[in-house]
């Protein structure tokens, strides 16, 4: 029981990570004033400390070289993190177009030699 | 004369996606180019990286970089921008290591005349293009760097060709399912042509919230210049001013951008804490009450409160030489 409570502050204080203290007087920084006065506000429903370590750990796990790691962290703003840690995994990824090219050519390769198309026939 | 079932099946998919494709599409550029602009354009001086393999993002960073004057190459962009787990490059790497180079990365409005105007500024405009469909995706960065209204095409520089044609409905058709994205790489300093205020200072603010403090300054006086009714570029550069510890100069900016908009909360809250930390708690007091009224209920009014509370903290009178009001 004692352990389960453990864990809930333990989260509690994880959650709280970089927030700044209540009482500290704060200047509203450029971005988050331009982002007040046009679009729809990002909720900040993810703390963005904890955003920063998952993108992290996701960059490791795809094979950002480890020296690399925290310079491409370190120039991506709060929000970019945010999106990248929800969803690193489905984002396009602007890669080759001829590989796309060839996928189709396999593909028509594949049902002509199994009899479903004749594209690839000579005329007589 | 019947085709047997497959042929046929395949026949009437073949007719399908030509009625799709073909029927409606009369030209493109020449109307969008008649009212305003040039009806050819290429920015032939446009340098070209050939990709290696998946490795589009890199190339079209590299030539969007270098046309901004920046000192890279393709390769060097790879570990900066590719992910190998993804054989790709995602969009934000894209934006964030444009700022690592110092150049706002400006995301321009999704619309074609955009596309035009950015061109004829002279400026090439790397897009993202989806050119396959369902399993196979096929998303492609490439850079657009000429169109020609007579013949209908859009000019590229894409993958392994230096001067891909491709028609503007087909191109535009690959940009739309991509969802519009398209990014110009900028001097800090130069505006885009016909630029959207809130995109660029957007752009301008994403370099001083990730450090590149002197690219942010001459983006922000480019942007106080352009648009000199807008309190938002005063706030930013009274901002640099703090974060260099000129209060002096901050307290002006904040000041000025009040006078420009009176119901803008964050230059009020800012001003307030400015002429806290100068020692001057009357003229402080009245300005976040101010902002408090004016952010009440919205996305500042945590960031207020706080000001506030440090403002009500404060316990010595008005030093010498606070401002009149």
């Amino acid at each position: 029981m004692n352990n389960r409570y453990f864990v809930y502050v333990l989260c509690f204080a994880l959650l709280n990570l970089g927030s700044p203290p209540v009482a500290q007087a704060e200047l509203v920084t450029t971005l988050q004033a331009a982002a007040a006065t046009t679009r729809t506000q990002d909720l900040a429903t993810v703390n963005a400390a904890l955003a920063r370590e998952e993108v992290r750990a996701q960059f490791e796990a795809l094979g950002v070289e480890p020296a690399q790691i925290e310079l491409r962290v370190a120039a991506l703003t709060d929000a970019e993190l945010r999106t990248l840690a929800g969803q690193m995994g489905d984002m396009p990824a602007g890669a080759d177009a001829l590989a796309v090219i060839g996928i189709v050519f396999l593909v028509l390769l594949i049902l002509e030699a199994v009899g479903v198309i004749d594209v690839f026939k000579k005329f007589p | 004369m019947t085709a047997p079932g497959p042929v046929r099946a395949v026949l009437a998919i073949g007719a399908a996606l030509a009625i799709a494709g073909c029927a409606v599409r009369g030209p493109v550029l020449a109307p969008a180019t008649a009212s305003a602009g040039p009806a050819r354009v290429e920015l032939e001086a446009t340098p070209f990286f050939p990709q290696e393999k998946y490795q589009c993002g890199p190339a079209a960073l590299a030539t969007v970089l270098s046309a901004a004057g920046a000192d890279v190459t393709a390769d060097a962009l790879v570990p900066e921008v590719y992910l190998p787990g993804r054989q790709g490059s995602l969009q934000p790497e894209l934006v964030a290591a444009t700022r690592r180079h110092d150049r706002v990365p400006y995301l321009l409005p999704p619309t074609l005349d955009a596309l035009l105007a950015t061109l004829d500024g002279g400026s090439p405009v790397l897009v993202l293009q989806k050119l396959g469909a369902g399993p196979v995706p096929g998303w492609h960065y490439a850079v657009l760097v000429g169109y020609d209204a007579s013949s209908d095409q859009f000019v590229l520089r894409s993958g392994t060709e230096r001067r891909k044609e491709m028609s503007a409905a087909h191109f535009l058709a690959t940009w739309d399912r991509a969802e519009r994205w398209a990014l110009v790489a900028l001097p800090p300093g130069t505006l885009p042509p016909a630029p959207d205020f809130a995109r660029y200072m957007e752009a301008a603010a994403g370099l001083e919230a990730v450090g590149r403090l002197d690219a942010a300054g001459l983006a922000y006086e480019a942007a106080a210049r352009a648009w000199p009714a807008e309190s938002l570029p005063q706030i930013a550069l009274a901002n640099l001013a703090y974060a260099r510890g000129d209060l002096a100069a901050a307290e002006r900016g904040f000041h000025a951008a009040v006078r420009l908009n009176p119901g803008d909360a964050a230059a009020h809250n800012n001003r307030a804490e400015v002429l806290r930390a100068l020692g001057c708690p009357t003229l402080a007091r009245r300005e976040i009450e101010v902002a408090r009224a004016l952010a009440a209920g919205g996305p500042l009014s945590a960031t207020v409160e706080a000001t506030a509370l440090a403002i009500a903290a404060y316990q010595n009178g008005d030093a010498a030489g606070c401002p009149p009001d």
